[in-house]
């Protein structure tokens, strides 16, 4: 096990376990290496960790908890990138923000690809897409309240 | 900044793999031709800064903002 620093205090991981990604991530190119951190709660979200600058730490999610008709497919130079052929399995995680008053948004514009069998990944941008950078999560109306 | 005067149909060649055409210029727009290897991203500059502005704001949360939106977001489907 390796030991790296972090905002949040030290931590430890397994190398072989590193999340790569060969471009870095859009304004932080130099960081490569990644460790995936799971929430110690149940829930969608969870975060890596840079291994190369304690201060860069990510929430991201599966996009399609909150948007089940979210999808995107790495084009051929992309999956050459993260290092899977045209049969390889790759899925699509998004950036989370979250606000001072703890509102998030999802970056559905800037998806990650991940390939699971190589550990590798990449930021894309969908050009021309109607999706935004700061994506609100669809509304849930309140089943209690409805019912009352 | 190296800057070159070209008319529309003009061309620009950067390195072995890149060619850039002025297509058009109407009322203040530029439409400008690109052929680029695939592998090489192509981006709006102002897209690409949004993006990259929204990457560093997106650094700074806590775990405690993690622990409370775990409480009240709708489980995961499941693990993949």
């Amino acid at each position: 096990m390796n030991k790296i620093a972090s905002r949040f205090g030290e931590i430890e991981y397994d190398p072989a376990s590193v999340l790569t990604f060969p471009e870095g991530l859009i304004g932080f190119e130099t960081l490569r290496e990644f460790v995936v951190m799971p929430n110690e709660k149940e829930g969608p979200l969870f975060w890596i960790q840079s291994v190369e600058d304690p201060q860069v730490a990510l929430v991201l999610t599966d996009p399609t908890n909150f948007f089940p008709n979210y999808i995107v497919a790495p084009e051929e130079g992309e999956r050459d990138k993260i290092g899977i052929d045209a049969d390889g399995q790759c899925f699509a995680l998004v950036v989370v923000s979250v606000s001072q008053q703890r509102d998030i948004t999802l970056n559905l514009a800037a998806p990650i690809l991940f390939a699971p069998e190589s550990n590798k990944a990449m930021q894309v941008i969908l050009d021309n897409s109607e999706h935004q950078i700061q994506t609100p999560l669809p509304v849930v109306k309140d089943v209690a309240a409805v019912a009352e | 900044m190296l800057v070159l005067t070209r008319k529309v149909g003009e061309g620009i060649i950067i390195g072995d793999d890149i060619k850039l055409t002025i297509v058009e210029i109407k009322g203040g727009a530029i439409r400008i031709g690109i052929d680029a290897p695939r592998s090489k991203k192509i981006h709006r500059q102002e897209v690409y800064d949004r993006i990259l502005e929204q990457n560093r704001a997106a650094t700074s949360w806590s775990l405690d903002d993690l622990s409370a939106l775990s409480d009240i977001l709708p489980q995961s489907k499941g693990d993949k």
